[in-house]
């Protein structure tokens, strides 16, 4: 009968996985390597019809300093937000992962702002942070930590409340994947290390630490890549400012390139930077930090 | 399991004060949400603030239901969440059942494809994507928006669905095929009912994932009858004057259906977490 199960294998199998391959290549990897081939022209956005320019966008931004500046807006908000989020979803990871009254409960809230789509994320933090009516800048002047409201979407502070809205939105990410890997850690690693006369903080770094490393490549992996890559959060909190110019990321750039100025080779131009930006540091990434017992 | 941390010992104190503070500066903002949605307006810009309404109303969703199109953007993000699902799961039961059950040459050069595109963010290939659909003459309709979630969604949903598979006996199936039935009824009656936590996991994460995009709206949808939830209260939020009331009564109500599900589904959300399964 196990012979029967093989007999048209083949061919049914592939007849199943084909519109799943079929979807991705031309929805997914097509437009990339379509994307690649617009980066050679010069392409309006909405009209038909293109030029050939070989690597004319390539090096009008080799040049132009507002692409250097989004670069550099880019890797301060995805280094500071990977940062932060890693340090506190870890020490979220241990709280959550000790026994106490209200645990589920605590678990479950951590995740919200996670799920929750990033345009309210944005509105509710707006609200928040107004600088006439906000509640944080009249908690902050009740308490005596500043004089005069804080002008939080303004060009010297919009960095900051962007990072601090990322960070909270997206550790739980960190707290989840953390926490499932410290849950298989053995305690009997823990009471050797006690009777050894470790204390908590050596406890941590000698055992827990360790025990996560693995855990944590994958998710500095995947954090950095979505975090270089993150456009909506970055988008929707430029709305309505006015200093938009501060947090212009990469991908926010290529955007802007593409649907307020139409250029869409240059923005394809863009993406395609992008890409191998991170293509490279992720392969610098693996060769520093991969061991061979890895994935 | 591990014993409770006592109330009253240092240990237990401090763990319970950071309990607090992770859980309010998490929840805050919600609370705030809610809070201000059913307050009139001379409340809301009150100061010292209140933090609960004095003066209950549902004024704000009243205005939210009149004067804006919520109504309509709701209809659509539900129609549009609920393809993606029923399509992505179909497609992608088929291709994990593929993946698990049969062996084809390429079979595990595939699988690692798919782990690879599964790092694709939108803004890598939205520009292109635009451009092409522009071509097929699907811009701004409902099926651009619905063949751009299944494309994104493939990969996770393959991924996890597969290992939801891998993880049902072949032995089933096999003793199910010697009692004589056939193989799409061993996989009816023997396969799916097992896969089916594994199969609610995935749609879940399929609609959020849906539910919430942006991107994809912003740039594929012009008319007005046609945008989603998040696209649509985004640009109520654009408007001139900032109604703060009705902004927050709708963000309410766009977060709720997120969080209904997301509370059904947290038993399995730890398994689709192992597999990878939520991006952004």
């Amino acid at each position: 009968m196990g012979l029967k199960l093989k007999l048209s294998a083949q061919k049914t199998g592939i007849i199943l996985i084909s519109p799943a391959i079929l979807l991705i290549f031309s929805l997914l990897v097509y437009p990339v390597l379509y994307g690649v081939w617009l980066s050679f022209f010069k392409k309006h956005s909405f009209f038909p019809g293109q030029k050939f320019v070989g690597l004319a966008n390539y090096i009008y931004l080799m040049t132009n300093s507002d692409f250097w500046m989004s670069i550099w807006y880019g890797t301060v908000y995805s280094v500071s937000t990977i940062v932060l989020q890693i340090v506190l979803g870890i020490i979220a990871a241990l709280i959550v992962n000790e026994a106490f009254r209200g645990r589920n409960f605590v678990r479950g809230v951590l995740l919200f702002p996670y799920v929750i789509p990033t345009v309210v994320a944005i509105i509710l933090w707006k609200w928040l942070l107004n600088n006439q009516f906000g509640l944080v800048n009249y908690l902050m002047m009740a308490v005596g930590i500043i004089d005069d409201p804080i002008s939080w979407m303004g060009k010297d502070h919009i960095m900051t409340s962007l990072i601090i809205i990322s960070v909270w939105e997206f550790f739980p990410f960190v707290v989840l994947s953390v926490l499932a890997r410290m849950q298989t850690i053995p305690p009997t690693l823990y009471e050797a290390a006690q009777v050894d006369g470790a204390g908590p903080i050596r406890r941590f770094f000698h055992v827990t630490l360790p025990q996560l490393r693995n855990v944590l490549f994958v998710v500095i992996l995947l954090r950095s890549i979505w975090m270089f890559t993150k456009f909506d959060t970055v988008w929707l909190l430029t709305q309505g400012g006015g200093a938009e110019k501060y947090i212009r990321t990469l991908p926010v750039y290529a955007y802007m390139r593409t649907f307020m100025y139409y250029q869409a080779g240059l923005g394809s131009t863009l993406a395609v930077i992008m890409f191998l930006i991170l293509i490279i540091s992720t392969a610098i990434y693996f060769k520093m930090f991969r061991r061979e017992e890895e994935i | 399991m591990k014993p409770k941390n006592n109330f009253f010992s240092f240990r237990g104190q401090f763990i319970y004060w950071c309990a607090a503070v992770l859980t309010i500066s998490t929840a805050f903002p919600f609370f705030w949400m809610i809070s201000t949605s059913f307050k009139p307006l001379q409340e809301i810009f009150v100061s010292p603030p209140y933090f609960l309404p004095k003066d209950f109303t549902l004024a704000n969703f009243d205005r939210l239901f009149e004067q804006t199109r919520f109504l309509t953007y709701f209809r659509n993000s539900v129609f549009v969440s609920a393809c993606t699902v029923l399509l992505t799961i179909t497609i992608g039961s088929a291709g994990a059942y593929s993946l698990t059950r049969f062996k084809f040459y390429g079979r595990e050069k595939i699988a690692s494809l798919i782990l690879f595109t599964y790092m694709f963010a939108p803004i890598m290939i939205v520009i292109p994507f635009y451009v092409l659909i522009k071509k097929l003459g699907l811009a701004n309709t409902h099926v651009a928006l619905i063949m751009a979630y299944t494309a994104f969604c493939l990969p996770f949903s393959l991924w996890l669905l597969r290992a939801f598979f891998q993880s049902i006996p072949i032995a089933l199936e096999q003793a199910a095929l010697i009692d004589g039935a056939k193989r799409i009824q061993a996989v009816i009656y023997v396969i799916l009912p097992l896969a089916f936590p594994g199969i609610i996991a995935t749609s879940i994460f399929t609609f959020i994932l849906a539910w919430n995009d942006y991107i994809f709206v912003r740039i594929l949808i012009t008319s007005d009858e046609l945008k989603t939830l998040s696209v649509g209260i985004a640009d109520l939020y654009n408007a001139t004057v900032i109604d703060w009331g009705m902004i927050m009564a709708g963000s309410m109500l766009i977060t709720v259906p997120v969080l209904v599900f997301f509370v059904f589904v947290q038993r399995y959300l730890i398994a689709g977490w192992g597999a990878g399964a939520m991006k952004g």
